[in-house]
């Protein structure tokens, strides 16, 4: 069983690759799990026809009746789960994310799952954020990037995060922000941290035109070259096995690596 | 970091200790409900309601302000109170609850302190200048009052640091000496016409039983000869409302015995500083024997002959680690005193009494 975490800076595009990546799987036959972390509870909402689901932890809140399933049947039939959380303001989302992580191992993950996604909410800030990282949970991390300065400080500072945790990193995946030498930025980054880009997704405007539609760019265009990088990372991920500990940078180095590619 | 390993009191006892001293008539705990368990009990006899919002998981995760406002709706209508202390404890603190805006939300009668605190918010002390600070900001206390008793809490944390409890790094509990070799120490001084002083230098309600030593001494002094001086810290015009009643009402129980104070060293919330005062009183007074009750380690300085009473078990072994081979135990006189309104019985106080009755027959 494959377990992954998707992390990375705010708005730089987990959910969509996280959804993406989900369909491309499920289309291949896998069984496969989407967990969104985030207390907004959006980020399975391609993979659900735009619909918002119930989320886990007001299940857990309201009721002790556990034999109904957990998840809500998305796309191909990816099994979707959001953790919910507090509403802005109150409470401790990471807390949420610990006892959510938690039950659903307990009570729901087995053997017959080939791939679990955590979709978590920006950095690891805390050791809420961190749960789905522990022993058990998932077992490789992918951080989703552009080539400018603020996501690749972002990732550097998930590394550092995986790095305090012993948490193997599984490559960096390039959400494109059409920045001259982006490609070559990140992966260059990435070898600096001790690791690799896994995939390059270019900017399309069909994302945003699925995303409006409720889907994914799988299930909306399925036969684009968009569709395709998405199917493409996903199997990279299914392949990979060069998993190491990143070793962060100084963030002065990140200046220097765009400077010298502008 | 600090490398005391022992367990110490917390933050969160002292805002409830500080706020029946303020006499709020209920404290609400926002957490869990074993938070503060012990205290709440030892509060209950002492007449303050204590309540808690009892906490779960789920609260933790989406917040319990809901929880604590109907608390506080129920709290007004049951008890209609004065003053209601709201506390935090750490599971509330950790996740940022948001008292003030509960307490506005439930929008109730009485006069309510919300107190922002968790036991990882430093020494004990820290607990009880944040209740003076909210008292302070509702009017409750002037702001002398504030300055006065901060200071004295802080003299009282630094006393601490430099020769109580939290000056070592493990300290095993110690019951003390027994009382009867102390008490036949006392005898004999008193029967050789010697001169006792007896130092009452107690924190709150436990004068209420180390004043029982100058009862038993005063006793003794009646029937064997000898002379005593007594100097203590219950100036009954010191500190807050609660804590003059017990100064009044010991000094009440010491006049019908017959037995004036030589000296006042200051209040009884003023421990940190009256042990300077009462040395320095005694210091040309030729005393042949001291007895010091209480808070020992707060008098300067202590000589090895001193006879020291006082109650925690680690004060204990902190004087008998340092070679004071006169430190006697008053175990659990805290959980005895707890609705108190006079002075009670001390074991030291009734073995005196009883070699005494002993001698005359
Ligand atoms: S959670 Fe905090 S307040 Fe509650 S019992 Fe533990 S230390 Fe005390």
């Amino acid at each position: 069983m494959k377990q992954i975490a998707i992390y990375g800076k705010g708005g730089i595009g987990k959910s969509t690759i996280s959804a993406n990546i989900a369909a491309a799987f499920a289309e291949k036959g896998l069984n496969t799990w989407y967990i969104g972390c985030d207390p907004k509870a959006d980020g399975s909402m391609t993979l659900l026809g735009g619909r918002k689901i119930g989320t886990f932890l007001e299940r857990l809140r309201s009721s002790t009746d556990t034999t109904e399933p957990a998840y809500v049947l998305g796309f191909k039939g990816v099994k979707c789960i959001e953790t919910g959380g507090p509403i802005a303001g109150v409470g401790c989302a990471g807390r949420g994310i610990i006892v959510a992580v938690q039950e659903l191992y307990k009570r729901y993950f087995n053997d017959d799952i080939d791939v679990i996604i955590y979709d978590v909410p920006g950095d690891v800030v805390c050791g809420g954020f961190a749960a789905p990282l522990r022993e058990k949970f998932a077992n490789e991390v992918y951080i989703v990037t552009s080539g400018e300065y603020l996501s690749l400080y972002a990732a550097n500072n998930i590394a550092r995060g995986l790095e305090n945790l012993k948490v193997n990193l599984g490559g960096l995946v390039c959400n494109s922000r059409d920045i001259k030498n982006e490609e070559r930025i990140v992966d260059k980054f990435a070898e600096m941290i001790g690791s690799g880009m896994i995939g390059f997704i270019p900017r399309n405007p069909i994302v945003r035109e699925c995303e409006n539609r409720g889907m994914t760019v799988i299930e909306g265009f399925p036969n684009s070259t968009q569709a395709n990088a998405y199917r493409r990372l996903a199997e990279s991920i299914l392949k990979n096995d060069t998993l190491v500990v990143p070793k962060p940078v100084d963030p002065e180095e990140i200046r220097v690596l765009l400077r010298e590619n502008e | 970091m600090s490398d005391v390993l022992h367990p110490r009191p917390s933050p969160i006892i002292a805002a409830m200790y500080t706020l029946r001293d303020l006499d709020a008539d209920v404290i609400v705990m926002h957490g869990p409900p074993g938070c503060g368990f012990t205290a709440s009990r030892l509060l209950e006899e002492a007449g303050v309601t204590v309540i808690t919002t009892g906490m779960q998981e789920n609260d933790l995760i989406f917040g319990a302000e809901n929880r604590l406002v109907e608390v506080l709706k129920r709290v007004d209508l049951e008890f209609s109170p004065r003053i209601v202390g709201v506390v935090g404890t750490c599971a509330s603190m950790i996740i940022g609850e948001n008292l003030e805006a509960a307490i506005k939300k439930a929008g109730i009668r009485s006069i309510v302190l919300p107190i922002d605190i968790h036991a990882c918010s430093g020494p004990n002390t820290v607990g009880a200048i944040k209740v003076l600070e909210v008292a302070m900001s509702k009017g409750i206390i002037p702001r002398e009052e504030f300055e006065r008793q901060k200071e004295m809490l802080m003299r009282a944390t630094a006393l601490e640091r430099e020769r109580g409890m939290t000056s070592k790094p493990y300290l095993k509990p110690h019951r003390g000496v027994t009382k009867l070799k102390v008490a036949r120490m006392i005898l004999d001084a008193l029967s050789q016409s010697k001169n006792v002083a007896v130092v009452l230098n107690a924190k709150k309600e436990t004068a209420y039983r180390f004043a029982d030593v100058m009862r038993a001494v005063e006793y003794a002094r009646r029937r064997i000869g000898g002379s005593a001086v007594y100097v203590a810290n219950v100036d009954p015009n010191i500190g807050l409302p609660r804590i003059r009643r017990y100064s009044a009402d010991i000094l009440r129980d010491l006049k019908d015995e017959g037995i004036t104070i030589d000296f006042f060293s200051g209040g009884l919330d003023e421990y940190p500083v009256a042990g300077e005062k009462a040395a320095k009183y005694l210091e040309d007074k030729s005393i042949d024997l001291r007895i010091i009750c209480g808070l020992p380690h707060a008098i300067p300085d202590l000589k090895k002959e001193d006879i020291l009473v006082t109650d925690q078990p680690r004060e204990l072994r902190n004087f008998i680690d340092s070679g004071f081979a006169y430190a006697v135990g008053e175990i659990s006189t805290h959980s005895m005193l707890m609705g108190a309104r006079g002075i009670v019985h001390s074991e030291l106080g009734d073995t005196i009494r009883e070699l005494v009755d002993g001698i005359n027959k």
